[in-house]
């Protein structure tokens, strides 16, 4: 599904040149649930945005789907991200001004898509994650946890093969957390989709396929609980 | 992607309001110098009715009230321009010269109707020494004047003014009873205020009394020796006479300076104006684009290119624009519907479209850089500064 080879990335200024990666090489099966645990500055928000295709590595190659990511016009690249993967944020990222309905819409408005199909794939995605019942209401008007599950229906809205998750449970309880790591294990193995969660927290890393472990941008180790 | 842009717009009104309320003064602001620049240019455009070139006004002091020796001064002009072979032709005419600071204006009344119009007093010989063309009838001549009735000769407009667009102006009768004038010519147009003048009502009537200045339309090669010559050899006809020459041409750009200059500086003003409002409206948008960089971040994670980033922004700008052009639009179809300042509609229309382009045009040229802005920010960075 998912493939990373010798991805270094490195960022400079004028003085100062930064290793934020090491030659990390990285294979994620489709259907697999990996999750990927390092100290704060380890790079492992670097490693997501690569996967996600939001930053480039400075060297390495990127493959997704059998597709080797190299060379792709910013439109074709945002296109690929639009239909192959789902984003979830530690801080939901969602817009207050808009409803829940509209914010689970938002990838949708970057397909062909009519409001009609639009609305209809919103609402099935709010089902799925228990949020039919707020689906007029504001970001502002809702809890951490249901903050949380909005930016999942937005995630899942447009069926991706691949969600990236970069630490969803960092600002919830461990009750709210508990619950968004079920809804995640659920989209794992009821839609088989493939989900790279970033975590701090150990519990929830040992819920999922595979640890992977970062330090000072390179991969150290690599746990298997399950198996895809 | 409208809907969602009117959502977001409509969210933030009380942020936006002071956006279009800026649009929405820009706009009556550029309508009405369009409406004013349409209306001068139309005027512009128009003939004039006469030609000035090499016609000179002449202002002829004979120093005396006396109406009868000023008649027959008059008549020893008329004898010693006549002898002069470089003077093509020369009319006595009141006071009211072309392109002069001096206006006469009277009622006229036909059938219970009142029209005002401009009015002078000039000689049969003012049509050949202005180049004046009929449109119906003919120029009074001498004759004319022995009779019961006094002769005039009006312009188009005033025709139409008077007497509608289907009856013909020529044989008709105006005024009271004891003042009637007999219409015996209809010209087309006749500007003679400014370049700039609008097509308004005149009326040439044949009375003796009135004249006092008067024009001569001299041979093109006509040189400033013989100005002064024909100033200095009128003067001695005289005992105390004073005579000053001034060309038509030169009074004619006097008095379009007295129009054009005022609008320059009113498009100068307006001007500045709009390019403060331009610069506000930079600014907004510039600080709405830092502040929603989180924003831009997952639009453009969520699959958003860099120009659909630019074509959001670009169109929430448009939209919040096109609120305040539409509440101004309100306004400005007014005019015409009431038929406000007796000007042709299609004036305040082109007026409205011109507004219209350059509100957007204005609201795209100031939301262009921002925008650019925005599409080039980088998502990863974008995302992590929330």
């Amino acid at each position: 599904m998912l493939s990373l080879s010798h991805i270094e990335k490195i960022y400079r200024t004028d003085t100062v040149e930064t290793l934020a990666l090491n030659n990390i090489s990285l294979e994620v099966a489709k259907g697999e649930f990996l999750s990927i645990m390092g100290p704060s500055g380890c790079g492992k928000s670097t490693l997501l945005n690569i996967m996600g295709l939001l930053d480039e590595p400075t060297s390495g190659q990127v493959t997704i789907e059998n597709q080797v990511i190299h060379g792709y016009s910013d439109k074709a690249l945002s296109q690929f991200r639009n239909e192959k993967i789902g984003f979830i944020f530690q801080s939901y990222h969602l817009i207050n001004d808009l409803p829940v309905l509209d914010n689970v819409e938002l990838p949708l408005l970057y397909r062909r898509v009519s409001s009609k199909e639009r609305r209809k794939l919103a609402t099935e995605a709010l089902e799925k994650v228990g949020l039919s019942n707020r689906m007029k209401h504001y970001p502002t008007q809702l809890s951490g946890g249901q903050k949380q599950r909005v930016a999942i229906a937005r995630a899942i809205v447009g069926r991706p093969e691949l969600i990236l998750a970069d630490e969803p449970t960092g600002n919830l309880d461990s009750a709210m957390g508990h619950e968004i790591m079920e809804i995640l294990e659920q989209l794992n193995t009821a839609d088989r989709t493939t989900i790279v969660m970033v975590t701090h927290d150990e519990g929830m890393a040992k819920r999922t396929h595979r640890l992977v472990r970062l330090f000072d941008g390179a991969l150290v180790s690599s746990n298997q609980f399950y198996t895809a | 992607m409208f809907t969602h842009i009117l959502k977001l717009i409509w969210k933030k009104k009380k942020s936006n309001f002071l956006m279009m309320l800026e649009i929405f003064v820009s706009f009556l602001i550029l309508f009405a110098v369009w409406s004013l620049s349409i209306y001068t240019y139309r005027n512009y455009v128009k003939p004039s009715g006469l030609k000035a070139e090499n016609v000179w006004a002449v202002y002829i002091n004979f120093n005396t009230q006396n109406d009868t020796i000023r008649g027959e001064y008059r008549e020893l002009v008329r004898r010693h321009l006549s002898n002069i072979k470089e003077v093509e032709h020369f009319s006595f005419s009141s006071g009211n010269l072309p392109f002069s600071f001096s206006s006469s204006n009277r009622d006229f009344e036909y059938e219970g109707k009142n029209t005002l119009s401009d009015y002078i007093n000039v000689e049969p010989s003012y049509a050949p020494t202005l180049g004046i063309e009929m449109l119906a009838g003919r120029w009074f001549t001498y004759e004319d004047t022995i009779g019961k009735i006094d002769p005039i000769v009006i312009t188009r407009r005033m025709a139409e003014n008077l007497f509608g667009n289907k009856e013909e102006a020529v044989g008709k009768i105006v005024g009271l009873e004891n003042n009637q004038q007999k219409v015996v010519g209809v010209i087309d147009y006749f500007r003679h205020k400014s370049s700039f003048q609008a097509d308004e009502n005149c009326v040439f009537a044949a009375s003796e009394s009135w004249l006092s200045d008067m024009l001569i339309k001299v041979a093109p090669d006509a040189t400033p020796e013989f100005e002064a010559g024909l100033a200095r050899s009128m003067q001695q006809l005289g005992k105390d006479w004073t005579v000053e020459i001034q060309h038509l041409d030169d009074m004619r750009r006097t008095q379009d300076k007295t129009i054009w200059v005022p609008i320059l500086i009113l498009f100068i003003v307006c001007g500045f104006l709009v390019f403060n409002v331009g610069l506000g409206l930079f600014g907004i948008l510039f600080q709405n684009i830092n502040r929603r960089k989180g924003e831009i971040g997952l639009r453009r994670a969520l699959g958003a290119s860099k120009s659909q980033i630019w074509t959001y922004f670009v169109g929430e700008t448009l939209v919040i624009a096109g609120f305040g052009v539409f509440l101004g639009l309100f306004f400005a179809v007014q005019l015409p519907l009431l038929n406000a300042l007796d000007v042709e509609s299609a004036v305040y229309g082109w007026a409205m479209l011109l507004a219209v382009l350059s509100i957007l045009a204005m609201a795209v040229g100031c939301a262009f850089y921002p925008s650019r802005q925005a599409a080039a920010i980088y998502p990863a960075t974008a995302l992590h500064e929330e």
